[in-house]
């Protein structure tokens, strides 16, 4: 690619200008158009920068930053205004065509529109505007096509060049230092640094070097070229060039030439290609050479304006650019991260063990979108958990939005949104990238018999149910009642899967893990030899023995749950608890559940602190509680255990066994029966007998409570 | 200042100090490296101008990549589409055309400070030669080895990705919540360092020795050492 330097001369090859987009313009422009273009496309004016090559093996770009788009005056914030005094940043005028189509885009003329920008360059040179302003020189064209669904940004940028007919030839091509004498050369470094200093100049890209016959140098304006004519002064054309190839000169000297030999009729030029290394003058890589320009023909005339080329390539081939800027300019990408390296922040600083591959990946599944379903979901997506669905048969409320906080007015109208699918809408809006689903269905219960005619429905909400269970790795059991309670329980320990129950009572509350199920699920194999090789003693939560195993929410029922709904005042059919209970069980329950995945037996994890996983200090688990207990009342809170029933109604082998063999068989007696239930637990025997002593329930060791063992959730 | 009863916090009154000192002291040792320029901080409406509020700036460090055919590049290109047709010259015999793209990385850093950490923070973040954002991956890959090792390894350093305080773009920022607990650390070490005003001056001269090793960024000895005369 190099010409050599030889007498007749080669053809000067300029290095084309690169240009450079920074990711706040396209940002600004986004912004721009949303809010104020629309779909206006006019032409838009902007400013480039560019500055002196500074490095030797990289060549400076024309750059666009968020500052080249024209300034609002109501944004002033975070866009500093352009100061001609920055030497880094040369001002150079440009135009900005952004369509808003991508066919529109491909559609422009780019023909016509060179030629208009190069008819304004030859316009300035003809009236002198390049001599006063020069950096007029360096008008630059832009198309682009914004498309902001994509955060695609498609451009194109033309740099147009006069294009002279012959060619300019090049005599000579030399670093500047062995061009120069070297008294010229100290000269000549000392004023181009003081130009490049001096806030009046610094921004301006070409000037003259004159250097007396005595070796002093000095740097002019370009309008002060008469007076620089004198015996014995040498005179150069200086530009600032963004190019560091040794052989070729930048782009900027294409239309400098045309200027020179236009305005001042030479045919014989010596230029200055000033570039520098750490912000001072290099004259070693500089280049000073000798053009020689054939003026061409009709170039006295303005209105014959010459051919211009200029439009960029892109990695050699003549085609536009696109760039995708997703990652960072689309907001829910930057949720994403956020999120992400919020988690990895706290994994770092305070629990290196934490899994949010797990967390990202498990399954949720809330029955319930209420007050618990709401605020357990929020804190779920907080913990990194993505996926996650409600279910839930009702519609938001009037006074919902209050106590539910995934709700607002909006959804209450026009008869009330279901409030699985307003949950949902909601969940997304805070973090889009989460996979929430809504179910809207009603949870069959026992003690609300039905007629021969539904028993149909019912049935197939049972068996959705059993495969929403199935197809999920947590179950949260998030309801209003104790009896919509039951069929989860019992699903969840037919399939063994992770299940927390939140309950609330006006002031007191319940939240507790469910023990692992008493016979293996179908899919669930692993279970038994994950039981064999660890040696902790709380793991003899063995399949059949149901005796160790911990308890479900209904292992210390002593009657089978039956409707609690009638027969009711109107305040405790309302959900009637103190707002600020809700919020707590719903933090403990996501707590909870986290702190059970990173058990390493997991949903058989016993209660005792396991001496064997503290491991190095890093596990900050003390206890996995069974149950937890609060009353706000006394603003008090304790862990207990309960241990499996075997005559449960929802957990014990007795009723799984029932369920999987009898299927509906079992479901609809125990749905329609009241004694169904405790006829097949052993329940009424147990009665019986009990009738005789009082029995000792597991949960009544503290005082103060009177009624926190009935759960009473209205 | 007791050395021995400070947090490892400074003042925003102490950061400028210490970052003019940090310049000037940069631009003395280690001439081979580009410079740190003071920038005022843009204003802001609504926000309580501080008398000297801002930050030192290092920007346009070019790294250069070993050219490599990268099928991203291709993916990125228009497929069809030459909108000039063959009569209209795209380019003359008097374009120079390139051959070679070396594929270039550039940095920009930025030192800021931070309000409620009360640290000196650092701020950078990557591109490609045609503007688009590096991800961390790709940043990892730049620096040095040594440098990916202290990364991953130490305890004090981590990399965030944040709205940048005066600017509304997305930077990478090494978190700041470890740094007055180093900070203490390493100035308990040395003993000279025990008169309060030098303290100051060194500050960012000292954090950037432990900052710097993360992003690849040496400070020459003689910083440490020498004196401003």
């Amino acid at each position: 690619m190099a010409k050599q330097e030889r007498s007749g001369g080669s053809i000067l090859q300029f290095s084309p200008f690169q240009s450079f987009v920074d990711e706040g313009f396209w940002h600004r422009l986004s912004s721009l158009k949303l809010n104020k273009f629309g779909i206006d496309d006019s032409p838009i004016a902007i400013t480039g920068f560019y500055a002196p090559c500074s490095h030797s093996q990289v060549s400076n770009h024309l750059t666009l930053l968020s500052e080249s788009l024209p300034c609002d005056e109501s944004e002033q914030s975070s866009v500093p205004a352009i100061s001609l005094g920055n030497r880094n940043r040369c001002s150079v005028p440009g135009i900005l065509y952004n369509t808003n189509t991508l066919e529109a885009y491909h559609a422009l003329d780019k023909k016509s529109l060179l030629k208009e920008e190069a008819k304004k360059i030859w316009e300035d040179i003809h009236t002198g505007k390049a001599v006063e302003d020069s950096a007029v020189l360096l008008r630059f064209l832009l198309i682009s096509f914004a498309d902001l669904k994509k955060w695609s940004f498609h451009y194109w940028f033309a740099f147009p060049a006069l294009v002279f007919d012959p060619p300019v030839t090049v005599v000579e091509l030399k670093p500047a230092s062995q061009w120069f004498t070297s008294e010229e050369a100290d000269s000549v470094s000392v004023a181009c640094n003081g130009w490049r200093n001096s806030s009046l100049t610094a921004g301006v890209p070409f000037f003259l070097v004159c250097i007396a016959s005595n070796s002093h140098a000095t740097i002019r304006h370009l309008k002060d070229w008469e007076a620089c004519q004198g015996d014995g002064r040498k005179v150069l054309f200086g530009f600032y060039d963004p190019c560091h190839l040794p052989n070729n000169p930048g782009w900027p000297l294409r239309n400098f030439l045309a200027l020179i030999c236009s305005r001042w009729n030479l045919k014989t030029v010596h230029f200055l290609c000033y570039r520098e290394n750490r912000g001072f003058a290099d004259l070693g890589v500089s280049l000073v050479g000798e053009a020689v320009i054939t003026i061409p023909q009709g170039w006295r005339d303005l209105q014959c304006v010459p051919n211009a080329v200029g439009w960029e390539l892109n990695k050699g081939r003549h085609i536009s650019r696109v760039i995708n800027l997703a990652k960072s300019m689309d907001p829910a990408m930057l949720a994403i991260s956020a999120a992400d390296l919020n988690l990895k922040l706290m994994r770092w600083r305070a629990w290196p063990s934490l899994n949010l591959d797990e967390l990202s990946s498990t399954k949720c599944l809330l029955l319930g979108a209420g007050t618990l379903g709401c605020q357990v979901a929020r804190m779920l997506m907080a913990w990194g958990v993505r996926k996650i669905t409600l279910l839930d048969n009702g519609r938001v409320a009037m006074s919902n939005p209050l106590r539910q906080s995934l709700y607002t007015l909006d959804n209450c109208l026009n008869g009330g949104d279901f409030k699985a699918m307003a949950a949902v809408k909601s969940l997304k809006q805070i973090f889009p990238a989460v996979e929430a689903e809504g179910v809207v269905m009603a949870i069959p219960m026992p003690g609300h018999p039905v007629s021969s005619q539904e028993e149909e429905s019912v049935l197939e909400d049972c068996r959705r149910l059993h495969e929403l269970v199935e197809s999920h790795d947590a179950v949260f059991l998030l309801t209003d009642t104790r009896e919509s309670r039951w069929l989860p329980a019992l699903l969840c320990a037919n399939a063994n899967k992770i299940t927390i129950t939140a309950a609330l009572g006006f002031d007191s509350f319940l939240v507790m893990r469910h023990g692992s199920g008493p016979l293996n699920s179908s899919n669930d194999v692993k279970a038994e030899s994950e039981i064999a090789l660890s040696g902790d003693m709380d793991s003899l939560a063995l399949a059949d023995s149901g005796g160790e195993r911990l308890g479900c929410y209904f292992c210390n029922d002593v009657v089978a749950p039956t409707d609690s709904t009638a027969n009711r005042t109107l305040d405790q059919q309302c959900t009637v608890t103190r707002p600020g209970l809700a919020p707590i069980a719903s933090s403990l329950a996501a707590e909870l559940f986290v702190d059970i995945l990173h058990h390493p037996n997991g949903i058989f994890a016993g209660v005792i602190a396991d001496s064997t996983n503290s491991g190095g200090g890093d596990q900050p688990l003390g206890i996995l509680p069974h149950q937890i207990r609060g009353s706000l009342h006394q603003f008090s809170q304790m862990t207990l255990v309960g241990h499996a029933s075997e005559s449960c109604t929802a957990c014990s082998s007795t009723v799984i066994t029932e369920y999987r063999k009898k299927g509906k068989e079992f479901l609809l007696p125990a749905i329609n029966h009241p004694t169904y239930l405790e006829d097949l637990t052993g329940l009424t025997e147990l009665m019986k007998s009990a009738s005789s002593f009082k029995l000792d329930c597991n949960n009544e060791t503290d005082d103060d409570d009177d009624d926190d063992d009935d759960y009473v959730e209205l | 200042m007791d050395v021995s009863s400070w947090d490892g916090t400074l003042s925003l009154n102490e950061f400028s100090l210490a970052a003019q000192a940090f310049e000037e002291k940069w631009k003395i040792s280690n001439s081979a490296s580009p410079p740190w320029l003071w920038v005022n901080a843009p204003i802001r409406p609504f926000v309580a101008s501080q008398k000297v509020d801002g930050f030192l700036s290092m920007e346009n460090i070019c790294l250069l990549r070993p050219s490599e055919d990268n099928g991203a590049e291709v993916s990125r290109l228009e497929e069809e589409k030459t909108s000039l047709s063959e009569k209209e010259e795209a380019i003359d015999d008097a374009t120079l055309v390139h051959s070679n793209h070396h594929e270039v990385h550039y940095y920009d850093f930025h030192i800021v400070y931070s309000a409620s950490y009360r640290v000196p923070v650092l701020y950078f973040r990557g591109y490609d030669s045609d503007g688009l954002p590096l991800q961390l991956n790709e940043i990892e890959k730049d620096l040095p080895a040594c440098s990916a090792k202290v990364l991953l390894e130490s305890k004090w350093t981590f990399i965030t990705q944040e709205e940048h305080p005066y600017f509304n773009r997305p930077w990478y920022k090494l978190h700041p919540c470890g740094t007055s607990e180093w900070m203490k650390l390493l100035f308990l070490d040395e003993a000279v360092l025990a008169e309060s005003k030098v303290a100051i001056e060194l500050h960012l001269v000292s954090w950037f020795s432990v900052v710097g090793q993360v992003i690849g960024l040496r400070v020459p000895i003689e910083m440490v050492n020498g004196r401003i005369n």
